[in-house]
This record gives structure tokens, C-alpha cells and sequence, in this order.
């Protein structure tokens, strides 16, 4: 395949080109309460291409091979166009070239699991939710999703990689009289089927708390201290600081990018943050992005100091910074933009006892239910929580959605936990689905954040 | 298509196959430039087989083999997956739009003349960031059944969407023009735009506390979303909705009536049957705060002995590879009826609250119970009738079911939301805001 990818790029007349071929398989099988509502497999394919051209840049994405050709004219039509318009000058920061082929290393291959094994493991962890007292619904799924991926561009690299992620998620839904409470449920990652095996304790407990959740009360809305659980301070760190690392975010907006700028001290010195792909195991674990960029970690803020970005080779060039190999597509239907992999914080010294006690009054939220960013705001909802007096665990709360800025809430972070918990299943939609974005971190405390409620 | 439809008739009860090819281009000016022009040519194939009471599927964006993908779906048959419906038959369905040449002819230097004539414009009102993006795209799809159902239609669209941003944030205040053919951004939304974009340059610290609320169109789809999965044939077979046998009962306010009509001329994406190839026409979810119908797709419609409505599609709610989504029940280019006031008298009858301009965190919470917790971006206070600026840190919560029951006014006029679908601005009373 890589040859015959060369032979397609090596006519056009452009100072760079790039073109990645996928083959995207897909293994889904859904549940809705106790009914089976999805079976299938499925195989596709097609085409990204980028073209650089004095200074333009331009792409275009294709299913079919024998469009490829229009492609190329449209990605170089694209590129002539931005340099007549007086549009953005890109250029490519300088990388090794590559010729790699990556072998996926897993932990029990899913392709070998019969179809019907894997229908039974759902149904299992399904029927346990379904089970408990209260729960009216489940909406759960299975799905595999592998990306076997070929990358040659204009300067030599040819890189071929095999990524294949796992997960069973969805939600547990109960019900009484017009009430309901969900709460979200995942296990899953990219390094194999036994991660799936012998989970019953996390889908028993989440049936558990979406029950004990028809008790909860609506949290009232106001300002308030909060300690957030290892998921939702994942959550904050991925939304609202992560995305605001990701060079491309920020690079047109120069106020932004101002307030941005390394060696500014933005939060609060017990902060540190670190983008790591090269975690193995973790969902967001990757070799190479897809500009054939080999993917290092990133201490992106350290005690609180800004000290590094995520970058694409344009936007590394833009901004005279190291390239990190952090530019990935969500598949052959889209050209890579920056994305995170696996970010999270750096664990510190105190115990959730400790946090409590320093919280004294406030609230302790639980586990991420979506989150949202444009530029430094942000927002995103906990799943379930309670209120916190005297440094003691009170009763549940729901309906919890914070938001914030996020620059004073970087200062007003104010100790982080000794613990330390990563997500099994990404899904960050910016623009396009990345479902190899990990985030994680210890618990910690906040100040002063504003919470919405009923 | 017919040659995927034979094979797949050899070995089942019935066969659908679903087709779609995507022709599109756009632009992007950040900050006055032209930063990112792309291209995308995308095309696929769905496949539902049914058989004994099964359903099988399949898809592939590339038809490289047929028998591959025949297989495929007769794999998924033994997944056991009820399915007691049958695929529509032939029908009388209008003729489409046909797509307009000035779009299928749209260059890039097509595209970026029009974004910089708004930018040219907007940039003589305002002093802030401007931010255009631009679009045009052609639209082929067809649907063809083993029950004699053979439709198809072509549309075409272009659009502008001009973002002006508050200082040093990425906060904006936006507006979309589209349209079947190439046009320019009528200069009379541009000056709108412009006018809210300066009233709302004050930044304003406002107290927590309750108040009235305005909801834009482009907002709406915080609620909305809400109630689409409320009256969701899905939820109801599951028994969780919470209008659970309410039907013909007044849920909410008179003042509120919500309906899809994907015929209605106006609609850029106008369109007569769904992606089941069911014809599609008006179809009323509340009337007058009383709910009259569910939104079904082919097999809720019989899980739920109930008639079809035309409205199940390929889509998501975070979009997703059409082929590769089953057709669910989704309420397409969604209106909401028209009230008696205008916007600026809306805004005069307001003593305090806040204008919701943009939101973030719509998909978050209880989405199911109808709770909705967003973060104002922007949101604008107001006060004895008069705009003072744009709230710093601010939330709106509530519950659709309590807010809808309190709608003070609903807007004299529908307004295309970049969400989607057309709506007035509704006024609630009484409703949750936070703020620091």
C-alpha cells in the first residue's frame, strides 16, 4: 500500500503532500434494556490528503481511489487559493523523516472472540444493572473499533500503524413515577479484550448510584468550594486547560495567545499537567500521529508555570516551539488537527480525608458527565455529588454543572490528591471524534466555583 | 445500487439499500485571513436485510464488494434483533429541488469573495476579532427496497457564518446565512449582528438569583434536545420518558407548539420522505403546550403499534457517518410557532434578566428528567428594558417541563438557528441563574 500511495502523490506539483489510507473496522453490538438492538461488522476505507504549496495549505478527504485524482487538484486549487487571497503562510517545523511499520501488541485479540462471546459478556454486565432494585432502562454497547493506517508523504516517511480500541459503555437509567437519573457507565481501552473481563463491580455500582440518585436532592445554584473526584478533575483538565494547550485553538486569536505564552505563571504552584501518550495501556496510547510525527510527553504546566503546547508541524513552526506529535484525525474522512491523547495532573501529597478536612464546607462532585470550552470559559456537569460540612461527606446531590474561566480557576486550585484515576473511553468532539482522548487525575480542590443548579 | 439490491433479495425477506454521496467545500478566515480551505468527496452504502422477524445491516463508505457487504448483513441477522416492520412501498413523492448550478460551480475564489464582502462590511462597524466561515456542498442520496420503493433527491446548499468575538476571549456573538444557491450575507443580519455584538461589549457582574430568561433560536436546542428525547418512540417503548401516558394532555404552556416540516418551502434542506424513505410532512409534537404526537422511526412506529411519521434518519446527535448510523427517530428542520411580540419589544418588557446568546454544556445532565445547567457564552443582562452587557461567569438551570409552563412571550418571527431548524426567541419567567 505505501507504494502505491507514492506512486499517487508523485506527479502533483506541490512543495509538500501528504496522504494517509485507512481501513476502518467496526464490530458494534447494542442493548436496550434487556433487548438486543445492534449486531453488526463492518469494513470501509478511504483517502486524506494535504498539500502545501509556497506558503498555502490545503486538503481534501476521499473515499473512492479513483477520485483521488480531483482530490489532489482540489487540495492544490486550495492551497493557490489561500496565497492569492493573502491568506495564513504555513510552514512545516522540520522532522526526521520515518519509515516505520508499528505491530499492534494487545492483550487478547477481540477479532478472535466470536461474535457471540462478545454479545454474552454484554448481556452479563446488562442483566447485572437491569437487575438491581429501581433501574427501569440500560441503554449499553459494545463496540471495536480498529484503524489500520498507511502514511507517505513528499519528504520520505512512510509510517504504517494498527490501532485498535475496545469498550462496552452506555448508561443505567431508573425511574420513579416521573423521575429519572442516568449515569454513565464505560470500561474499555487500546490494549486489548481482557480489559473487559471480570468488571462486574463497576456496572453494580453504577446501577447502584443511579438508584440512590431518585433520593438526591438538586444542588442549589451559587459559588461554592469544591473538591472534584479523579473523572471530573480529568474532565477540567481535558476541557478547560487541555484544549487551550492545543496550538491550533489559540493561534489565531493573538489576545489568547498572549495570555498563553510560556513562562507565564497561570495557576496556582501545586498544579502540574502532562500530556503522555506514550503511557502504554492508557486509550489515548499512540507511536505515531497522523503526520508521522513520533508522539512525546508534554509537561504542559509545571507548578503552576506554563511550559509546553501540543503542536502539529504547522503550528510548531508558527509558533517556534517543539513539535510533539500530537496531530490526529478521527479517521480517513477527516485531515488531522491537534489533539490531546492522554492528559491529566500530576498527583500531589493529600488524601481525600485531608482534602475534606481543608474543605470544611462545600461539595464534593463525582465523575463527568460532559464538558464543554470556547476559549477560556468552560463548563461541564458531574454525574452525581454531595454536599460536605465540616469536612464530613453529607447527603446527594444531582443536577450538577459547574462552570468557570479558566484562568482564575487554574489560581484558585488549591491542593491535589495523592491518587490518581485515568478514563477507559474517550470521545472528545472538536470538530471531529477522537476516541483515543485519555484524561485523568487525582481529586482536588477548587475555590469559588460557580455552580448551576435547579 | 439495484445490482446490491438483487443480491441481498436472494437471501432474505426484504432488503433495503441506502445510498449517499457528499460533494463539499469550505472556508475558513480567522481574524481576517484566510486560514483553511478544504474539500470532501465522501460516498456510502447502507444495507438492512430483514428475515424471520430479524433485522441485519451493513455498510461500507467504499462498494468495493458487494457480496462482502451482503454477508455482512446476513453476520448481523444472528444477532437475533427483532424487528416486526416491513420497509415501505412505492409512493408518491414530489420532485425534489434540483441543485442549483451556482453552487455545484463554487470555487474557493468563489467562496472567499463572498465571506470577505461580510468581513469588508462587518469590519466597518465593529472593531473587534471577525471571524468567517463558508461552505457549499452538494447532496445525492436514494433509497431503493425490495418493496418497490425507488427515491431519490439532490440538494444543493452554500452557507456564511460570521462570528464577531468579545475582546481577549473566544467568546462571540454569531449568525448564519444559507441558501439553496450562491448569494452574499443579506447586509440587513450583518447590521443586526453587529448592533447585539456592541450592546453586549460591557462586561457585567450580576447577582445569582431568579429572573426572567430569553431563550435565542440559536440556543433553543438546549431545550429542544430535551424534549426530542422525551417524546422519543425510544423512550417511550423503554417506559422512561417522563410524558409517560400523558398524550393528548397539556404538558406546557399554551403559548408553546413545536412541529417538523421538512416540505416547508423555505427549509435549505426541504425534502419528502426520510432516510427509511417514508414520506415525510408536518408533524406536530406540542400544540398549544398540548402533546400530540411521539417522533418514530420504522420499528419503534411498530414496537408501539403506531402509525409511521416520516421521521426516522440517519444522524446523531453528535452527526456521525450517516451510513454507518441506523435510522433513529429525530424531528427534522424543527420549527416552533410564532408568538405575538417583537424581539425589541420583548427585551423592553424584561425588568431583569438575561439574554441567552450562546451556551455551553447543552449536552450535559439529566438530558432524560429535563434538566438543563448551561454556561452563558454569552449570555446579556438586562435590565428595565434596556441591554447593559454580557455576563461574567453566569449559568441558567431549570427544568424544561417547569420552564415551558412559564413562557412569558414567544417572538413574532422565526429565525434559522446554526443548530439547526427555525425558532422564535421565547421569553421565561422565574428561572435559575448563577453567577459569581
Amino acid at each position: 500500500m505505501i507504494d502505491r500511495l507514492r506512486s499517487m502523490i508523485k506527479e502533483v506539483e506541490a512543495d509538500f503532500i501528504d496522504i494517509r489510507y485507512e481501513v476502518k473496522t467496526e464490530t458494534r453490538i447494542g442493548f436496550a434494556g434487556r433487548e438486543i438492538r445492534s449486531v453488526g461488522s463492518n469494513r470501509t476505507d478511504g483517502y486524506a490528503i494535504r498539500v502545501g504549496k509556497n506558503g498555502g495549505f490545503s486538503s481534501a478527504t476521499v473515499t473512492r481511489e479513483e477520485d483521488v485524482p480531483r482530490a489532489l487538484r482540489l487540495a492544490v486549487e486550495g492551497a493557490e487559493t489561500i496565497v492569492a487571497t493573502d491568506g495564513k503562510k504555513s510552514v512545516l517545523a522540520e522532522v526526521p523523516v520515518v519509515n516505520k511499520n508499528v505491530i499492534l501488541v494487545l492483550d487478547g485479540d477481540p477479532r478472535e472472540i466470536s461474535i457471540d462471546d462478545k454479545i454474552e459478556l454484554l448481556r452479563k454486565y446488562n442483566d447485572l444493572m437491569l437487575d438491581q432494585p429501581q433501574i427501569e432502562t440500560t441503554n449499553l454497547s459494545y463496540a471495536e473499533i480498529g484503524r489500520e493506517k498507511y502514511y507517505v508523504n513528499s519528504e520520505g516517511t512512510a509510517v504504517s500503524e494498527e490501532i485498535l480500541t475496545t469498550n462496552i459503555a452506555g448508561e443505567v437509567i431508573a425511574k420513579r413515577d416521573s423521575l429519572v437519573q442516568n449515569i454513565r457507565v464505560a470500561i474499555g481501552g487500546a490494549d486489548g479484550y481482557n480489559r473487559l473481563l471480570s468488571r462486574e463491580d463497576v456496572f453494580l455500582k453504577k446501577a447502584e448510584i443511579a438508584a440512590k440518585l431518585l433520593d438526591a436532592e438538586p444542588v442549589k445554584g451559587g459559588t461554592y468550594n469544591v473538591i472534584l473526584s479523579p473523572m471530573l478533575a480529568g474532565v477540567f483538565t481535558h476541557e478547560a486547560f487541555g484544549h487551550f494547550s492545543e496550538a491550533d485553538i489559540i493561534e489565531d486569536n493573538p489576545s489568547l495567545r498572549e495570555k498563553m505564552s510560556l513562562g507565564e505563571q497561570l495557576g496556582s504552584d501545586v498544579i502540574t499537567i502532562i500530556a503522555d501518550s506514550t503511557l502504554p495501556g492508557q486509550i489515548g496510547y499512540y507511536l505515531y500521529d497522523d503526520e508521522g510525527v513520533a508522539v512525546k510527553p508534554v509537561t504542559l504546566m509545571d507548578r503552576g508555570v506554563l511550559t509546553g503546547r501540543l503542536h502539529s508541524r504547522r503550528t510548531a513552526s508558527a509558533f517556534g516551539e517543539p513539535v510533539s506529535g500530537h496531530t490526529v484525525a478521527e479517521d480517513m474522512r477527516f485531515e488531522p488537527i491537534v489533539r490531546m491523547g492522554t492528559i491529566y495532573i500530576k498527583p500531589g501529597e493529600c488524601s481525600l480525608d485531608e482534602l475534606l478536612a481543608e474543605l470544611g464546607d462545600g461539595l464534593y462532585l463525582v465523575d463527568g458527565k460532559g464538558g464543554q470550552t470556547s476559549g477560556e470559559n468552560f463548563t461541564f456537569g458531574a454525574q452525581y455529588g454531595f454536599k460536605v460540612k465540616d469536612g464530613r461527606i453529607g447527603s446527594m446531590i444531582r443536577d450538577i454543572n459547574i462552570m468557570g474561566n479558566l484562568f482564575t480557576t487554574l489560581q484558585n486550585i488549591e491542593a491535589i490528591g495523592n491518587d490518581m484515576e485515568l478514563s477507559e473511553r474517550g470521545g472528545c468532539g472538536k470538530g471531529q471524534l477522537n476516541i483515543k482522548s485519555a484524561l485523568g487525575s487525582p481529586h482536588i480542590l477548587i475555590r469559588n466555583m460557580v455552580v448551576g443548579g435547579a | 445500487m439495484k445490482k446490491l439490491l438483487d443480491t441481498a433479495a436472494k437471501v432474505c425477506d426484504q432488503a433495503e439499500v441506502f445510498s449517499i454521496r457528499n460533494d463539499s467545500s469550505s472556508l475558513e478566515m480567522r481574524n481576517g485571513k484566510p486560514s483553511d480551505m478544504s474539500a470532501s468527496i465522501q460516498s456510502g452504502y447502507a444495507i438492512r436485510v430483514l428475515k424471520n422477524g430479524r433485522i441485519g445491516t451493513a455498510y461500507t463508505k467504499n462498494l468495493l464488494d458487494r457480496d462482502e457487504l451482503v454477508r455482512n448483513a446476513l453476520d448481523s441477522l444472528k444477532g437475533n434483533v427483532e424487528a416486526g416492520f416491513s420497509f415501505p412501498g412505492s409512493s408518491e413523492i414530489p420532485e425534489s429541488w434540483v441543485p442549483d448550478e451556482s453552487v455545484s460551480s463554487m470555487g474557493f475564489h468563489d467562496l472567499h469573495s463572498r465571506s470577505r464582502a461580510a468581513l469588508d462590511y462587518l469590519s466597518q462597524k465593529i472593531e473587534g476579532q471577525i471571524d468567517v466561515s463558508s461552505g457549499r456542498g452538494i447532496l445525492d442520496m436514494a433509497i431503493m427496497n425490495t418493496n418497490g420503493l425507488n427515491v431519490s433527491r439532490k440538494s444543493s446548499f452554500m452557507y456564511i457564518f460570521a462570528s464577531l468575538l468579545f475582546p481577549n476571549t473566544e467568546t462571540a456573538v454569531r449568525k448564519l446565512y444559507q441558501s439553496r444557491k450562491s448569494g452574499d450575507f443579506p447586509e440587513k443580519d450583518l447590521d443586526i449582528l453587529a448592533d447585539l455584538y456592541t450592546s453586549g461589549l460591557p462586561e457585567v457582574d450580576i447577582p445569582s438569583g431568579r429572573m426572567k430568561v430569553v431563550f435565542t433560536p440559536s440556543t433553543m436546542y438546549t431545550i429542544l434536545w430535551r424534549l426530542s428525547r422525551a417524546v422519543s418512540g425510544k423512550s417511550f417503548y423503554n417506559k422512561v420518558s417522563p410524558l409517560q401516558n400523558r398524550r393528548e394532555e397539556k404538558v406546557l404552556s399554551e403559548k408553546f407548539t413545536l412541529y417538523g416540516d421538512p416540505t416547508d418551502p423555505l427549509e435549505v434542506d426541504q425534502h419528502f420522505f426520510d432516510d427509511e424513505g417514508v414520506p415525510a410532512k408536518k408533524h406536530t409534537i406540542f400544540e398549544k403546550g398540548v402533546f400530540k404526537n411521539l417522533i418514530l422511526n420504522l420499528d419503534y412506529a411498530d414496537k408501539l403499534k403506531e402509525d409511521p411519521t416520516g421521521t426516522g434518519y440517519r444522524g446523531g446527535m453528535w452527526g456521525g457517518e450517516t451510513v454507518a448510523l441506523a435510522p433513529a427517530p429525530s424531528l427534522s428542520c424543527s420549527r416552533i410557532a410564532p408568538g405575538k411580540v417583537s424581539f425589541e419589544d420583548m427585551i423592553r418588557s424584561i425588568d431583569r434578566g438575561v439574554i441567552v446568546l450562546g451556551v455551553l454544556g447543552a449536552h450535559s445532565g439529566n438530558i432524560l428528567n429535563g434538566d438543563f445547567s448551561v454556561g452563558l457564552n454569552p449570555g446579556f443582562y438586562v435590565e428595565d428594558g434596556v441591554i447593559k452587557g454580557r455576563v461574567k461567569d453566569g449559568m441558567v438551570s431549570g427544568n424544561v417541563y417547569d420552564v415551558l409552563n412559564n413562557i412569558e412571550s414567544v417572538e413574532n418571527s422565526l429565525h434559522v438557528s446554526f443548530t439547526g431548524g427555525m425558532f422564535p426567541s421565547i421569553l421565561l419567567n422565574d428561572v435559575s441563574v448563577a453567577a459569581k
